[in-house]
């Protein structure tokens, strides 16, 4: 199946993936606009990924952590930093390392 | 008890991912799309590239043989992380593709080896959980 | 001892506790292989997403730069919009295939870079620094969404683990420790009552070797 791309961020980056063929942008302004506009992303079904900047998904908090989990596989969704190169300090995929594999493991798959 | 109803839901659905008939090599060769159909109605393609690796290992005799995907079992009772690759042609592969000395027709690898194996042939290997 | 109590102390219900102890075994057992082959598939797939991730964020890094250029040049009121009336058509294909019974997505996409006429702006606002920034993007583009497939798999990968080892725990800390105390309160109970029919049947042996 083919799929389109959707760009959630702010000026500079909307702009550049416009410039390289993504078909939805949005430019975040508030809250409200942009959750309501992720909320249509996500339901629209002709989207395959939406890029958005790893500022706003912070700012849109834990309404976006929500929305992500109870979609379905599709859109994918991924962070991505902003022109400051702006990435949080705790990394999600680190974060779900400690939770799910654990210390435990790890060192037990360095010493086998 | 339910648990015990659990239990064989959750051992009944270790393996569905495995497909009813295998492909031999020379089939999935020959095929334009080469692709088996698991047990749960999913359908998993083989690389091309992958295909091509492991014709260059074999001779062309074998290539009826070897039967993909190749099966990585894992079973408990072997010890934990131990895996039996069945098959002379599989046995044959996986030993090459792991620089590993063959013994005898069948092959037993270990969790280190398991990851390599997996790293170079992530599609024409598959997981089967024994008991 | 309350659910030890539930049982009665017989020998068939010995038997059948043996075979639930050893099934719970085998389950637990299996399921923390399937949990090792997850955590080895996770792993794999979070080197990729280490190399992928360090050549994606260095050419959007570049693309941000390129695109800073331009619209010190071009201007950027202008750039906004030559980015408006660009075409804006890419296509990805996604498909999804299946590790160990999960489903996670195969993502394919063609060329991402076009030239020029392909970008679909009008020639006479076109200039070769505008044309940079799209190439950048474009090339970034196509990075991300390779990324964008490894990390879903890892969080497919991720909630699956979870899972599993939730009933690994499951059963390892209070499945199985249960239907053992109940298996030693039965043959506790049973060895109790042999011992007690072997005093009383000593009893009635000595009371009718007194009468004789």
């Amino acid at each position: 199946m083919s799929y389109k791309i959707a760009v959630v961020g702010d000026q500079e980056t909307v702009t550049g993936f416009a410039l390289a063929g993504a078909t939805y942008v949005h430019i975040h302004a508030t809250r409200e606009e942009t959750l309501a506009k992720l909320s249509e992303f996500f339901a629209s079904g002709e989207i395959g990924l939406v890029l958005i900047t790893h500022r706003i998904a912070e700012e849109l908090g834990l309404d976006f952590r929500w929305m992500s989990r109870a979609k379905r596989l599709l859109p994918l969704v991924l962070r991505i930093p902003d022109k400051t190169g702006y990435v949080p300090k705790v990394d999600e995929l680190r974060e779900i390392i400690r939770r799910t594999v654990g210390a435990g493991i790890m060192v037990r798959k360095e010493g086998s | 008890m339910s648990a015990n109803r659990l239990i064989k839901i959750e051992l009944s659905k270790l393996n569905v991912h495995l497909p009813e008939r295998r492909l031999s090599l020379r089939e999935a060769l020959s095929s334009a799309k080469p692709q088996v159909v698991a047990r749960d109605g999913s359908v998993h393609t083989f690389k091309r590239e992958e295909l091509e690796f492991l014709a260059g290992l074999l001779p062309e005799a074998d290539r009826d043989k070897l039967q993909l995907p190749i099966l990585i079992a894992l079973e408990p009772k072997l010890g934990r992380g131990t895996a039996r690759i069945s098959g002379e042609a599989e046995a044959k592969v996986v030993s090459q593709v792991l620089e590993k000395e063959l013994t005898a027709g069948e092959l037993l690898i270990y969790r280190p080896e398991v990851a390599i194996l997996r790293r170079k042939l992530p599609t024409t290997t598959q997981y089967l959980f024994l008991w | 001892m309350t659910i030890a109590l539930a049982v009665s102390p017989t020998r068939m219900e010995l038997l059948k506790l043996r075979q639930r102890v050893g099934l719970a075994q085998k389950g637990h057992d299996l399921l923390k292989e399937k949990m090792d082959a997850l955590v080895i598939e996770f792993f794999e797939v979070l080197r990729r997403i280490q190399e992928a991730r360090t050549k994606a964020l260095e050419q959007l890094s570049v693309a941000h730069r390129a695109l800073s250029m331009c619209f010190a040049v071009v201007g950027t009121l202008e750039t906004r919009q030559v980015s408006r009336e660009a075409r804006r058509e890419l296509q990805m294909e996604i498909s999804t295939h299946h590790i160990m019974g999960i489903a996670v997505p195969a993502v394919e996409v063609g060329e991402v870079e076009r030239n020029v006429l392909a970008r679909g702006y009008s020639i006479h606002t076109t200039s070769s620094v505008l044309d940079g920034a799209s190439r950048e993007f474009e090339r970034a583009l196509k990075l991300l969404i390779e990324l964008s497939e490894l990390n879903a798999s890892a969080f497919a990968l991720a909630r699956e683990l979870e899972k599993t080892k939730r009933r690994v725990n499951a059963l390892e800390y209070i499945l199985i420790p249960r239907l053992r105390e109940a298996l030693k309160f039965i043959m506790m109970r049973l060895d109790e009552m042999e011992r007690e029919n072997f005093i009383r049947l000593k009893r009635i042996k000595a009371m009718l070797e007194k009468r004789e």
